[in-house]
């Protein structure tokens, strides 16, 4: 009877224990077993032991993205203002007039890094920034949510849906108004569309905060351009402009010299360019009869390879002015191709002084003026070259 | 065809302006009389070639275009010369057209008014790579044939510092070494250039090949050559004997001799021969090259020398260089010295325009797109306008106005 009473504490102690995480105690019994017989309570030896974790692994997926509180937020912000404060302390600047620009440079120079990925580099950037936003709690105290349309599932997509559509029927009253006071007309004025385009869905989602799909996205824009559809929509053009991003120019990017003349009130232009290795100056004169020097030698000598002389020939060929111009260039670095590319890029960049505008759009266009990003690819370890394997061997 | 015969006589015999007088009044075509009324069609592009074909009457104003060398005296004249590519370009076209220039016509002229009382002149003719020495020298012995001149022609004396895969040690000469292959080669295209001075010349002294066989004295040259064709061991003693004698007889008088040589610094330059003991071979221990330097010397009178000096197929020269002092050495610039240096340039505007006019005239450029240089080739129904000058720009510009670059270019894929 007592042994039996011992055994169930002792199974009971044990379930009891295996339910706790983390290093518990194991109450032997074995003494007891002597000492049952005389005293009903149970003395026990506890022993402390460790598991290890990978029994008790926590299961990380299954909890989603981490949640950051506001307090997170808030502390990192203040963290982030006072290491802003320091950081301008160190390079001289004044405090006060610290921008994010001034950071990003001071950021640039403490930690240069010669990763290729922007994104890997060393970044201080606020913490709104960089921390994703999350949606606050959805309910009050009593469960009950605050949106009304929370139970569909995707609240502020279907509200954005809803304000969108509720501006859609204003226009429409607006216009049934106009139509019947006899003021209706056709030609009114229209948003302006040019230079802009409609959000794609991760600008949505940033909006929204709440994941969407595709087709939402989709739906979204075929609401917005049967607004647009209706005569009168510059009624609502602030609010439609607010979905639309801005389109850069890229042909602006280019900086363009302006032309330099030497003694002879002959034009020139100077072009620096790279490929792989190689770097290459070239300086180009108008008047020219399509000579071309490269480091003292003519080109026919220094690139024998016809390859070559027609990655020379293509930035004038392209701009219709093969004879009229001489080059003289230097180079050094790379192999016989990338020398060539080298100079082809220079070239480019040189004759942007000599033309118009819509030309430079073209030769954008054309890829003479990109600089071509490739480089040799390093060699990792336990390969023989950057993506050849060592010869696989059976044994 | 016939209305391309015909409009080429037009353009050929109609003038078009005062500044650029059309020539060759002679009718090589013999197509009816031309009508003058039809204004030519091709009036606008310039002339590209001329029906004159003795170099003794070309002058300044036939320079840039092509004349036409007929195929009976390419056989005879150069059986051997003439560069390789520009053999195949013949069998192409089917015919030999050889462009004028100032250069060939200039070595002429010194070649028509030099003295054959005095010592005999060297020319030298030197450029860079591809721009047309070879061929101005075959202009000159061209020039030299027509006038009855004895012609001695090596068309490359790079292939006897070079390559050789028979080399045995001379039998007159214990230190040289021989080759039969290239001296019997030689000789059997030298017999089809000279045949009718190898029977008049005669030998001055005996000479003796073997114990059996032997050379009279008074023979005519033709068994000196006969012999070293037939006995291809002695192919290389022959040469020196033909040397020896031609040079020896080339008085005042007797004929006139011309010694055409290409690559002439392959005499003085390296060699890629090496001895049994893995030892190279200097160029003055072969017998071939012993004698032709011979030759080269200005102890003779009666005739001239004309060389030309390249980096192409020499051995152990950089490819930038291109001057004869750079290309000879010390001992051959020395040796050669004092010579009449002749510069051979890349064309000029009007010279490339010729020769593009000839291989459009060929058709082998046809019609061209704007894009890429390969469609030049490709055969389109109607060619559309305007885009043969760009082609033709692109053209100059990928060749630089070479005429073995732009050979190239236009040449099949």
């Amino acid at each position: 009877m007592s042994k039996m009473a011992a055994s169930s504490g002792r199974v009971l102690l044990k379930s009891f224990v295996q339910g706790c995480c983390g290093c518990y105690s194991v109450i032997l019994p074995s003494i007891a077993r002597n000492v049952i017989l005389q005293k009903p309570a149970v003395t026990v030896l506890a022993r402390l032991v460790c598991t290890s974790s990978t029994l008790q692994r926590k299961n990380i997926a299954a909890a989603g993205p981490e949640k950051y509180t506001q307090e997170f937020i808030k502390k990192q912000i203040e963290e982030f203002n006072i290491g802003k404060r320091h950081l301008a302390n160190m390079m001289g600047e004044d405090p006060e007039t610290f921008t994010q620009e001034g950071i990003d440079r001071a950021i640039a120079y403490l930690f240069p890094s010669g990763l290729f990925e922007k994104r890997a580099r060393p970044v201080m950037k606020h913490p709104d920034e960089i921390f994703p936003k999350q949606r606050a709690v959805q309910w009050g105290e009593d469960g009950r949510p605050f949106h009304f349309l929370f139970y569909t599932g995707k609240q502020s997509y279907y509200s954005l849906m809803h304000d969108t559509f509720g501006k859609f029927l204003d226009i429409y009253k607006y216009q049934y108004g106009m139509r019947a006071e006899g003021l209706f007309s056709q030609d009114t004025k229209q948003v302006n569309l040019i230079g802009s385009r409609w959000m794609i869905k991760e600008e949505l989602e940033e909006i929204l905060v709440q994941p969407i799909s595709d087709h939402d996205c989709l739906r979204f824009i075929q609401l917005l351009e049967r607004i647009l559809a209706l005569p009168y929509c510059s009624i609502e053009e602030e609010y439609i402009q607010r979905f639309r991003r801005a389109l850069e120019v890229q042909s602006k990017k280019q900086k363009i010299e302006p032309l330099q003349y030497d003694e002879n009130e002959v034009a020139f232009s100077i072009g620096e360019g790279r490929r792989k290795t190689a770097t290459a100056t070239a300086t180009v004169r108008d008047n020219g009869s399509g000579n071309i020097t490269v480091n003292g030698v003519d080109y026919l000598l220094y690139f024998p390879v016809l390859q070559d002389r027609e990655q020379l020939m293509f930035p004038f060929q392209f701009l219709d002015r093969l004879g009229k111009h001489d080059m003289e260039c230097k180079v050094t670095g790379g192999g016989r191709s990338a020398q060539a590319g080298a100079i082809r890029l220079a070239t480019a960049r040189a004759l942007l002084s000599f033309i118009t505008e819509n030309e430079v759009e073209s030769m954008r266009q054309a890829g003479l003026l990109t600089p071509d990003p490739r480089v040799k690819e390093r060699q990792k370890p336990g390969q023989e070259g950057a993506r050849r394997k060592f010869t696989w061997n059976k044994r | 065809m016939a209305l391309k015969r015909l409009n080429r006589i037009v353009q050929l015999s109609h003038t078009v302006s005062l500044t650029r007088p059309l020539h060759g009044s002679g009718c090589g075509l013999q197509l009816g009389a031309a009508t003058q009324t039809e204004a030519p069609m091709e009036s606008p592009r310039a002339v590209f070639r001329t029906s004159e074909s003795e170099p003794a009457s070309h002058g300044e104003q036939h320079i840039g275009q092509f004349y036409t060398i007929p195929p009976s005296q390419v056989k005879t004249i150069f059986p051997h010369g003439l560069p390789y590519r520009f053999q195949q370009q013949i069998k192409t076209f089917n015919e030999a057209c050889l462009m004028v220039r100032k250069p060939a016509l200039e070595l002429i002229g010194y070649l028509k008014k030099a003295d054959p009382a005095h010592p005999s002149v060297r020319y030298v003719l030197y450029g860079e790579r591809g721009t047309g020495k070879s061929l101005s020298l075959c202009h000159a012995l061209h020039h030299c044939s027509l006038q009855d001149w004895l012609i001695l022609h090596v068309p490359d004396a790079h292939l006897w510092v070079k390559n050789c895969k028979e080399l045995m040690a001379s039998s007159y000469h214990r230190a040289r070494f021989d080759q039969p292959i290239e001296a019997s080669v030689w000789l059997k295209n030298f017999r089809v250039t000279n045949e009718r001075f190898l029977k008049e010349i005669k030998t001055s002294q005996k000479y003796i090949w073997s114990k059996r066989e032997f050379t009279d004295e008074g023979r005519p040259l033709g068994e000196i050559v006969d012999q070293g064709v037939t006995r291809v061991k002695n192919a290389s003693d022959a040469v020196g004997v033909v040397l020896k004698e031609l040079k020896a007889q080339a008085r005042p008088g007797s004929y006139r001799l011309v010694v055409g040589v290409d690559g002439v610094n392959a005499l003085w330059g390296r060699t890629t021969l090496r001895k049994e003991d893995r030892s190279l071979i200097d160029p003055s221990e072969l017998t071939l090259v012993h004698n032709l330097r011979k030759m080269m010397k200005n102890d003779w009178c009666g005739g001239a020398v004309i060389a030309t000096v390249t980096q192409t197929g020499s051995v152990f020269t950089p490819s930038s260089a291109y001057l004869p002092q750079e290309l000879l050495g010390k001992e051959g610039f020395d040796f050669l010295d004092p010579f009449l240096p002749v510069l051979v340039r890349a064309y000029s505007e009007k010279e490339f325009e010729s020769s593009y006019q000839y291989y459009r005239d060929r058709h082998w450029i046809q019609h061209h797109t704007v894009d890429s240089l390969k469609s030049i080739l490709c055969v389109s129904l109607a060619p559309p306008a305007g885009h043969t000058e760009e082609g033709k720009k692109e053209l100059l510009f990928l060749s630089n106005r070479n005429p073995a670059a732009l050979e190239r270019l236009c040449a099949f894929l």
